[in-house]
């Protein structure tokens, strides 16, 4: 076991783990932070997404000894239930989600988008969620979810 | 007021009601609704305390169908208060009544209508008790958050009604009239109320549950249900850090450690000092309809009309549906728990009451001796790794007893031991009249098994490990109108002569058990792709054939609304793209669907798109319609899906679709353009299931599309891209 | 006149000869005339249209002409070449955009000489100086599987050519010095099967234009046949003596390769391979195997060495001298604990043909372009069908740390020296 300090959500975290326990064991077991969920761990499946410097990653296969200072983010981050972030606050509205298991990997993958392309066209949202399952079909709703907190950002909606 | 106008309204109301009872899903007057007959204490479904605080008890779970929110919606709005007033326990073998399985689209049916009926008397109940308090009669009091209010002012709060076992009464079979004033929740799209935590990260699922001193484990299945355990060298796994035992019984293994990722790192190399010997038991056929034709059944006839016509065309097609994977997207988990002799299993079964009967027999112990707890999982669709994961949790609490264990399937396990939604073959024979009708209609469906759910300790997996395994019972179908395997196997239409036979296949080849729809999904796409063969024989519309053949204005208002929405008529085909249509009315008795689709079909790869759906659906007095339409459009893309890619693979040994990899779904990337749902509300109605409506109609209405697309008929699911190529 | 006036007179007409034969001589070369429009719609019997079906999946014609899955042979998908970004051309019968109105001259012209229909120079990122050599028959039943497409409607989009490369004529140059229309002629000293194979593999499946080094103007390296070349900014390794494949390649390993891009514990294919095989695993078996014979009577000239692939295991900590030991430890470490948990003993159920690293021929290339692009996107199926994946790692390893992996495992997994400039390789193939 070693110990690693991580950066997640803004704050410095130290955790004594072993090098090869993957990022999303770590943000669960040791952070007891739910979002990131267990969907395969094979990253095939972006259950487990939540962004590292900036861009989506698969916390299942990121060993947390490969992380260093790289400032990670969760759904956490965003917002809570009572003050939701834009894209959660979408999510919320559009009720896009049905059992929801996948839906904090999906607005993880989404904000990477918009952080990056603020106006994407729908054909670029639907190109970049593709890494991310959902088995209910929620997706009709998704997609909307996150061209509705596009062009609430693109308003001049507030993060 | 007087009492004759009173009774006059009570009456009339009733009334209403009463023509709601010749509905065969409501019912029969003179009964309780389902649920409550079982459970006919009010107070078991409904408490309040006296500092205000209401809770709702169901014994129907949660599956992301968002049933928690429609049934708060059911009590609000009896009670005529606001939904967020009210706390909702689900499905505990400790605190809510037993309702069974929640499955087959029947939880507002019974758990919705047991609740409306409770809340409803619970309502008279206090008006009584408000009117002898407050002196006055009880049809003069106002009702309003929680409060009856006399005309005078004076009021009387629910709290302060209930001191003590007021609520404690028989529910009795005359229904409450309707409450007074405008309804407040029934009919709107209330938000979920389970949405807001699952955005922000909120503890929500049996995979979030963090008990104290919580050990975690892995189980390490054999690989194929024939293999047997030859060696195991355990030495080595024992001294990894973390572990705290290891657990072999018969061919149950498993390792328990401190830590998530040490548990999975031991399970692994647990994996690897075993030795299996993995026979090749699984027969090779060289497709689905060889392997389910060669399995024995016992044939049972569920329709028998008329009499076989013989003058007019004959028209005849098989079609068949490979095994497919309900594949959750979150393997299933549960924690269990031994103290002091009695057992704790959080879990998220469907049916937390038939998982401690069984979980009774495989420890044998009293059922009182364990306690289930439904928490929220993944969608399940159907018999899913659940229960048996809450088995190898209860299994390995008994082996580590004190501390809460914490299994959690790999995404190989849950691929690889799910039991599965049913091979079938569908052979559909129809003699077309000269008029243009079906004159007669022959339909055979073959099927293995599409309920083996626990009961009995014999349907959970790891009891079939054991040293001393338990044998799964004998399965049995459920009988019709609800239909296992001949779910939607008679048809809906008007067939003067018709002959349905159900041949049950008790054996499998592979464990199967309820997937979503179950045998309606092979049935709708068999029957509906027929109806469509049949039109274009008979040179009729497709759309307009089908009314030829219905009677039911019900379903004749679907079918025209999603046609109309789809812009059916006029329809002109631009190239490549081609329309299909599809309707059911799922178990003919629950809610009716009709759906259009358009498709694009590229040959040359393979790919079919679904480019956009128009559907319709009575799903009787809707509650939530933003929730129906979810469950729609969430049924049409998943059996899209199972459509267009789906199948289990084999070979002789084992199970081949163990990963996303190896069984993909669909991605983003071949969404539709537009999928929309277009509701029939039919208030005063029951309330009928539409979580399974959409699936066999959406397979049919794609199969109609590629054929009007590009000529091939396709009768074998999936239609995947290899198909496509090759045909 | 005086005899020096004369010299010069002569001189200056000489010139102005030699300008206007030159003159002519380019004309001719980068000047092509239009052929007419078809005016009648073609038929074709089946018998053609499946030859040419087979012989379209053995060119691999979709893989350039098919941008979108659902737009068969539409065109529009980019190729990136040194030259500049050309997009592939609309190859279905549509009249406006595809080649609706090519008569099977215009059509045979395009493969042999990279004219198109009105005259203008294609870019040889068309391989036609491979389908130069293909037999008139071969042509006409791929023209018939052409003609026989759905139509449809996309519009050639615009290249985006470094100058002077956008003035397509120029490319009457390239083809004097590299289109060579010599027929192909079997070998009588081989079998049939391996003449079958060695013409498909030049004239159709056009191999070398992956595997055989260009030169500086982009044309095949004669020269070196086979000995290594490059497509997407992936190395495809050589084919013949100089094979980096650590183990040697079996005829029945070829075979399975080139059907279902994978040989067990030997290969997996990625990248542009990876749609190679797609294509052949559609094309008529006995085809394949063709290909497979003549391959592998290429490979197997690579001389049997002794490898890392030999030995089974993990791969190793770094030695304690190593004079690179922080790196290598960061790579070692990384090896652990990102890769080894499939692509060693340890791997889970899943993920079954996860090559040992040792065995991945990636690690032996003389280029490190194939590792870096397969650690970065993986390897995954086609969309909406099965197969084995590898997921990608370029966002969860820095460059830092993708050079230490690379690094590591070229010397600890292959035992081969390093590749020179190793770290601005990794930079250069992560640039978006």
């Amino acid at each position: 076991m070693t110990t690693y300090r991580l950066q997640v959500n803004g704050k410095p975290h130290a955790v004594n783990t072993d090098p090869d326990t993957p990022l999303l064991y770590v943000l669960r077991d040791d952070l007891a932070l739910n979002g990131a969920k267990f969907g395969c761990g094979l990253g095939q499946c972006g259950s487990c997404t939540v962004i590292m410097d900036g861009k989506p990653v698969m916390s299942c296969l990121v060993p947390v000894s490969a992380v260093g200072a790289r400032a990670v983010r969760t759904v956490e981050g965003l917002g809570s239930s009572d003050k939701p972030g834009v894209l959660q606050q979408a999510f919320i509205d559009e009720q896009a989600a049905q059992c929801g298991y996948c839906i904090a990997g999906m607005i993880m993958q989404a904000t990477a988008l918009l952080e990056k392309t603020p106006a994407p066209t729908d054909a670029q949202i639907r190109a970049h969620m593709s890494p991310n399952l959902c088995r209910c079909g929620t997706h009709m709703r998704i997609l909307r979810a996150v061209r509705r907190a596009a062009d609430r950002l693109a308003a001049g909606g507030k993060r | 007021m007087s009492a004759d106008t009173g009774r006059r309204r009570f009456l009339a109301a009733g009334g209403a009601l009463t023509l709601s009872f010749a509905m065969p899903a409501w019912s029969a007057p003179g009964e309780l609704p389902k649920s409550l007959d079982k459970t006919p204490w009010l107070d078991a479904w409904i408490r309040i305390e006296a500092d205000e605080r209401i809770t709702v008890f169901t014994g129907k779970a949660e599956l992301g169908q968002g049933i928690k929110t429609a049934l708060l919606q059911v009590v609000a709005d009896e009670l005529r208060i606001a939904p967020s007033r009210l706390t909702l326990v689900t499905a505990d073998t400790a605190r809510t009544p037993d309702e069974g399985m929640t499955a087959g689209s029947n939880s507002m049916k019974d758990s919705g209508a047991a609740l409306r009926h409770a809340a409803g008397q619970v309502r008279m109940r206090l008006g009584e008790l408000a009117a002898a308090r407050l002196g006055v009669p009880a049809a003069s009091l106002a009702l309003k958050d929680g409060a009856f209010i006399a005309a005078n002012g004076s009021r009387a709060s629910f709290g302060q009604l209930v001191t003590g076992q007021e609520l404690h009464l028989r529910a009795t079979p005359q229904p409450a009239p309707p409450a007074p004033g405008p309804k407040t929740a029934i009919g709107h799209s209330l938000p979920r109320v389970d949405i807001p935590a699952k955005v922000a990260g909120g503890p929500a699922y049996v995979q979030d549950l963090r008990l104290p001193n919580m050990v975690h484990a892995r189980v390490v299945r054999p690989p194929s249900q024939a293999a047997t355990l030859t060696g195991l060298d355990a030495a080595a796994v024992m001294r990894l850090p973390g572990v705290l035992k290891v657990v072999r019984d018969g061919r149950f293994l498993a390792v328990i450690a401190e830590g998530e990722y040490r548990a999975v790192k031991a399970a692994a190399a647990l994996a690897r000092a075993a030795r299996w010997d993995t026979p090749a038991a699984l027969p090779v056929y060289p497709d689905v309809k060889a392997l389910v034709m060669a399995q024995p059944a016992e044939p049972t006839t569920i329709l028998a009309r008329g009499a076989r016509v013989q003058e007019g065309t004959h028209f005849k097609a098989t079609y068949t549906r490979p095994f497919q994977l309900h594949a959750s997207i979150g393997p299933s988990c549960a924690v269990a728990q031994l103290v002091e002799k009695r057992y704790t299993v959080w879990t998220h079964s469907q049916g937390v009451f038939p998982l401690r009967g069984a979980l009774a027999e495989l420890l044998a112990v009293k059922e009182e001796a364990i306690r289930c707890i439904h928490v929220e999982g993944s969608g399940c669709y159907g018999h899913n790794g659940a229960d048996d994961v809450a088995a190898d949790a209860a299994l390995l609490a008994r082996a580590f007893p004190g501390r809460p264990v914490r299994v959690q399937w790999m995404r190989e396990d849950e691929h690889g031991w799910e039991p599965f939604g049913a091979a079938m073959v569908a052979q559909v024979a129809a003699t077309l009249g000269p008029d243009g009708r079906i004159a007669d209609w022959q339909y055979d469906v073959f099927t293995p098994p599409h309920n083996t759910r626990p009961g009995k300790a014999g349907n959970l997996l790891p009891a079939t490990h054991l040293a001393k395994p338990f044998t799964p019972p004998v399965p049995t179908p459920s009988p019709q109108p609800e239909g296992s395997g001949d779910r939607n196997a008679i048809p809906y239409y008007r067939l003067p002569n018709a002959r349905v036979t159900h041949h049950f296949q008790p054996k499998a080849v592979l464990r199967t058990s309820a997937m979503r729809g179950l045998g309606a999904y092979c049935n709708v796409f068999a029957i509906e792709s027929f109806m469509d063969e049949l039109a274009r024989a008979a040179r009729v519309d497709p759309v307009a054939f089908r009314l030829r053949h219905l009677e039911d204005p019900r379903a004749i208002d679907v079918v025209k609304l999603a046609a109309a929405k789809f812009g059916w008529d006029g329809y002109k085909r631009p190239s490549r793209r081609g329309r299909g249509f599809a309707f059911a009315r799922y178990k003919n008795l629950a809610s009716y669907c009709a759906l259009a689709v358009e498709v694009e079909v590229a040959r040359e790869s393979g790919l079919v798109r679904v480019t956009r759906v128009s559907s319709a659906v009575d799903c009787g007095e809707i509650v939530n319609p933003d929730g129906v339409r979810n469950q729609i459009e969430g049924g049409i893309v998943q059996s899209a899906s199972w459509t267009l890619l789906e199948q289990v693979r084999f070979d002789a040994a084992r199970v081949l679709t163990v990963d996303w990899a190896s069984y993909p779904i669909l991605r983003f990337g071949q969404m539709p353009e537009q999928i929309d749902v277009h509701l029939i509300d039919r208030p005063g109605q029951p309330f009928l299931g539409t979580g399974e409506a959409a699936q066999g109609p959406a397979a049919a209405a794609v199969a109609n599309a590629v054929f009007d697309a590009c000529g091939l008929r396709m009768r074998d699911l999936p239609l995947d891209r290899a198909r496509v190529r090759k045909a | 006149m005086n005899h020096t006036r004369r010299k010069r007179h002569t001189r200056w007409w000489l010139l102005l000869a030699a300008i206007v034969v030159l003159t002519g001589i380019a004309f001719a070369i980068m000047w092509r005339p239009a052929l007419a429009p078809l005016t009648t719609a073609p038929s074709f019997d089946n018998a053609r249209i499946e030859r040419g079906a087979n012989l379209a999946h053995l060119g691999m014609c979709a893989s350039c002409h098919t941008a979108d899955l659902s737009r068969p042979f539409a065109g529009g998908k980019p190729m990136e070449t040194p030259f500049g970004t050309v997009h592939s051309t609309n190859i279905t019968p549509d009249r406006d955009t595809g080649i609706g109105a090519w008569s099977p001259e215009a059509f045979t012209r395009a493969m042999r000489e990279g004219v198109a229909r009105d005259g203008h120079l294609l870019y040889p990122a068309f391989p036609y100086n491979h389908y130069v050599r293909m037999t008139q028959d071969d042509i006409d039943d791929l023209y018939a599987y052409f003609m026989t497409r759905p139509a449809i409607a996309a519009p050639a989009r615009d290249n985006d050519m470094t100058f002077p490369f956008g003035f397509r004529p120029l490319v009457g140059f390239w083809n004097v010095l590299y289109l060579d229309d010599t027929p192909w002629r079997p070998d009588p000293q081989q079998s049939a099967e391996w003449n079958r194979g060695a013409y498909l593999a030049d004239a159709v499946a056009h191999c070398a234009a992956c595997h055989t080094p260009r030169t500086k103007l982009g044309g095949p390296d004669l020269k070196r046949q086979l000995d290594g070349g490059e497509a997407e900014d992936w190395y495809a390794p050589a084919l013949n003596r100089n094979s980096p494949s650590p183990l040697p390649w079996t005829r029945e390993q070829l075979q399975a390769y080139l059907r279902t891009g994978m040989a067990e514990d030997h290969a997996v294919a990625g990248g542009p391979m990876q749609d190679v095989v797609m294509h052949l695993a559609q094309a008529d078996e006995a085809d394949v195997a063709a290909l497979a014979a003549w391959t592998h009577s290429h490979l197997s000239q690579a001389p049997l060495r002794a490898t890392p692939a030999q030995r089974d295991g993990p791969l190793p900590a770094p030695a304690l001298d190593d004079p690179d030991l922080p790196r290598m430890r960061l790579g070692y470490a990384l090896y652990t604990n990102s890769c080894a948990r499939c692509h060693d003993v340890g791997r889970a159920p899943s993920s079954g043909t996860a090559l040992p690293l040792q065995k991945a021929i990636a690690l032996y290339d003389p280029d490190p372009r194939s590792l870096i692009h397969i650690v970065d996107s993986g390897i995954l199926p086609p969309d909406g069908e099965a197969g084995r994946w590898m997921p990608g790692f370029k966002a969860i390893l820095s460059d830092e740390q993708a050079g230490a992996l690379a690094a590591y495992l070229r010397k600890y997994g292959a035992g081969e020296p390093a590749w020179p400039q190793l770290d601005q390789q990794v930079s250069k193939a992560r640039a978006p």
